[in-house]
């Protein structure tokens, strides 16, 4: 939470020098100003520009060969600092990921921003910054001010995925607007709002709507917004379903694309995790919307996704596993938990294998045709509409009928589950689930938000139990197939006494999940639920 | 929010000079600080320029009817605030004792602060009292300068059966010598003899040094204003050891 002492930032218009603002306010004020000091520094941001949505600016500058980061926000904290030790060889560090950052407060403000995405460098900058500070008659500073006159020297574009290569500044640099930071001081709103009303209405200083870092970006070509997973397709109930479905999908297939150059860079594993659904969520549109489509090229083009998605799999499972490596390990047993890391080092070889392999296929000449040849699909012409009868139908009709459709089926199929169902019974209830969510997800807004959002929160309940069950299984059955090539290693045997344990573990949170899958099953087929279903999804609405 | 208290039975020992420092360092490791300056002489609210007034007055504020995010003032550190004195606080006790439940009053005073905070740093006034009693019921550590002298560990140690004894969830009690000076043969008889397996005593001694005595003239904390020097390392040394204790 943060107590009131705003901050602004405000825009000196081109051709006015940062001194004059100080002059101008030392006139009228009593003001105290540091001499301006010069600095070269690197902003950061995730490849979908995850700090700057979280109103965090985080800083890079090389400190004696650490990398030093500099992390402001709007949380009413002081800045936060900390170095980061050079990468194992020496080299200085341009890309981050959570694990790198020592423990402490930066971390700790990260981590639930940035989860699995890498930080990178977005652009570098030469800033010429100057500390003022706003006295009361005390000499105590009631307003801090901040004069910036930053010069861009390079930038990644974030949209295209970092891979890009750095863009130099023409000219060793270019001039970006001078800014001027206002932070309150708690408990002195009043010269606060003579500052303000200095800057805004006596020397003409308007608001700056974004960072120095879009502008940067922005100067050089680049596109501020990064890369984005969210569909954003504007449509309408009545649109012809066939028209609404290829919107969605292209948009997907765009979402799809741009992750590309991640996944073969391995920045970090949400690329291929993106672009993975992406094509799951394309599949189901496919799927879901079949009769809008000619029948043969339909089934080609699931052929060639289902295909994409089949070459994907094994490096996210992979990554899964890695990803939560700590909380996996804390499954085993305490004293057995060292002995695990032989079974790390093996997943970590075999992702470095799979993604490989990965590249190849992606770089090959099977996924270019394919994709081409989806993309073609995309934005040709589909044939008449006879053979397709869903195709002019309005989408809201087709949709809405797919929702109650697959929700009552999950309804049957979730009443059938009691205890001696076999555990596919739970992962094909899941599957349609996801069928569901994705529907709900690309085509909800044509509905009224107050039936879909609750509707989405307790499908998503019982996803997660569902989801927690199948993981598992995959996990042990994954883990599982490590144990002979554990066993012709040197420290094999204890290795596989600690995979033992851990298997255990793993099993037993799939028979909780089982366990929990009857409560949260009932809010989900709930007879209000149904009947709320059935009347919002028949008809246009 | 932890809260940490300085505080001794008398005054001059050391205790304000603690209070300032050990918030501006909290401050500049970027924890969100407040330091509430309880003395009504206002020490540590001369020092931050901030006029020793709250609004009300100590009545209003522990009758819970003052809303207390109103009197913070933004202090010179960025990221500390302060919660000034007031001349009324000199009748604290007697406003203490009209509420139910009198040692937990300051505490819940406190208790909406923890949302905007990580650490709140108490500068108490010396003496042992009501306010003294709320402090320690509030402190998750208790900070207590000790100048060297020969009754210094009976001193302390008398403060630390009190809160033993007295106090419900007793405190963290983290000693240190203040005011230590090196040339005079007590002070080095009296650190030296002091044992050293002690848990509740801070490997740390502040100096007794000019510069924290020029603090009330610069009006700036020394770890702000002079960090290099000989009690500023001593300062940034003792926070160090009261994170670890704490955990902070």
């Amino acid at each position: 939470m943060v107590l009131d002492a705003p901050t602004s930032t405000y825009l000196v218009p081109h051709g006015v020098d940062a001194d004059a603002v100080t002059s101008y306010l030392a006139e009228r004020l009593a003001v105290e100003a540091d001499e301006p000091v010069i600095v070269e520094t690197t902003v950061l941001d995730t490849v979908d520009r995850r700090l700057r949505a979280a109103g965090i600016e985080l800083l890079l500058d090389d400190h004696r060969g650490a990398a030093h980061l500099t992390l402001r926000d709007h949380s009413g904290r002081p800045p936060l600092t900390t170095d980061v030790p050079p990468a194992d060889g020496g080299a200085a560090r341009s890309r981050f990921v959570l694990e790198d950052i020592p423990g402490g407060l930066l971390r700790q403000r990260l981590a639930d921003v940035l989860e699995e995405r890498a930080l990178l460098p977005l652009v570098r900058l030469r800033l010429e910054a100057q500390a003022v500070r706003v006295l009361d008659e005390q000499d105590k500073t009631v307003v801090r001010l901040g004069v910036t006159s930053p010069l861009v020297l390079g930038a990644t574009d974030p949209a295209q995925a970092f891979t890009g290569g750095e863009i130099d500044a023409p000219g060793g640099g270019v001039a970006l607007t001078t800014r001027v930071v206002v932070a309150g001081v708690l408990g002195y709103p009043k010269p606060l709002a003579q500052v303000e009303a200095l800057l805004t209405e006596g020397a003409g200083l308007r608001t700056a709507e974004g960072g120095a870092a879009d502008e940067a970006l922005r100067a050089l070509g680049g596109e501020p917004d990064g890369l984005r997973t969210k569909v954003r397709v504007a449509l309408t109930p009545d649109m012809r379903t066939d028209r609404a479905a290829i919107a969605v999908l292209d948009d997907l297939a765009d979402i799809a694309t741009s992750n590309i150059p991640g996944t073969l860079a391995d920045l970090d594993p949400e690329f291929l995790h993106d672009l993975r659904v992406a094509v799951r969520k394309s599949r189901s549109v496919l799927r879901e919307l079949k009769k809008a489509f000619p029948p043969e090229a339909l089934a080609r083009q699931r052929d060639a996704l289902k295909w994409v998605q089949a070459i994907t799999g094994e490096v996210r499972d992979l990554d899964v596993q890695l990803l939560d490596w700590s909380g996996l390990a804390a499954k085993a047993s305490p004293d057995r938990r060292s002995a695990l890391d032989p079974v790390h080092e093996l997943v970590s070889r075999h992702r470095a294998e799979a993604v490989r392999r990965l590249a190849t296929e992606l770089q090959g000449p099977r996924f270019t045709e394919a994709w081409s040849s989806y993309r073609a699909f995309l934005a040709g012409d589909l044939g008449k509409a006879k053979k397709r009868p869903d195709a002019k139908e309005p989408i809201a009709l087709t949709a809405g009928r797919r929702i109650r459709k697959v929700y009552s089926r999950m309804v049957e199929m979730g009443r059938a589950i009691d205890d001696d169902s076999p555990a596919e019974d739970l992962h094909e209830l899941r599957k349609r689930g996801k069928e569901l969510r994705y529907l709900l997800e690309l085509f909800g807004d044509l509905w009224p938000t107050e039936v879909v959002k609750p509707m989405v929160k307790t499908l998503k309940g019982l996803q997660d139990v569902l989801g927690t069950h199948q993981d598992r299984a995959v996990q042990v059955e994954s883990l599982r197939s490590l144990a002979d090539e554990l066993a012709r290693q040197p420290d094999g045997p204890d290795a596989l006494l600690a995979l033992g344990s851990l298997v255990d573990g793993l099993e037993h949170e799939q028979h909780e999940a089982r366990a929990h899958f009857a409560e949260s099953f009932e809010p989900f087929a709930a007879k209000a639920q149904r009947k709320l279903v059935d009347t919002t999804f028949r008809g246009l609405p | 929010m932890k809260v940490v208290a300085t505080y001794n039975i008398k005054g001059g020992v050391g205790k304000t000079s603690a209070a300032v420092n050990m918030a501006a360092l909290s401050a500049q490791d970027g924890l969100r600080t407040l330091l509430w300056d309880l003395d009504p002489q206002g020490a540590a609210s001369f020092l931050f320029r901030i006029r020793p007034k709250v609004k009300g007055g100590a009545r209003k504020l522990v009758r819970g009817r003052s809303d207390i995010t109103e009197l913070l003032r933004g202090t010179d550190v960025e990221g500390l605030d302060l919660l000034p004195a007031d001349f009324s606080y000199r009748h604290m006790d007697l406003a203490l004792d009209d509420a139910g439940k009198p040692t937990r009053v300051l505490g819940k005073v406190l208790e909406p602060l923890a949302e905007y905070y990580d650490v709140a740093i108490l500068d108490c006034p010396p003496s042992i009292s009501l306010v003294s009693e709320n402090v320690f019921e509030a402190a998750d550590g208790l900070l207590v300068p000790l100048i060297p002298s020969t009754l210094t560990l009976r001193t302390f140690e008398q403060l630390d059966s009190f809160v033993t004894e007295r106090v419900s969830r007793p405190p963290e009690v983290i000693a240190f010598f203040s005011m230590v000076d090196r040339r005079k043969r007590l002070h080095r008889q009296v650190v030296e003899a002091f044992p050293d397996d002690r848990k509740d005593v801070a490997r740390t001694a502040i100096p007794a040094a000019t510069e924290v005595e020029l603090m009330g003239v610069r009006r700036a904390p020394i770890v702000v204003d002079r960090p290099h020097s000989r009690a500023g390392r001593a300062y940034r040394d003792l926070w160090a050891e009261v994170r670890d204790r704490l955990v902070i």
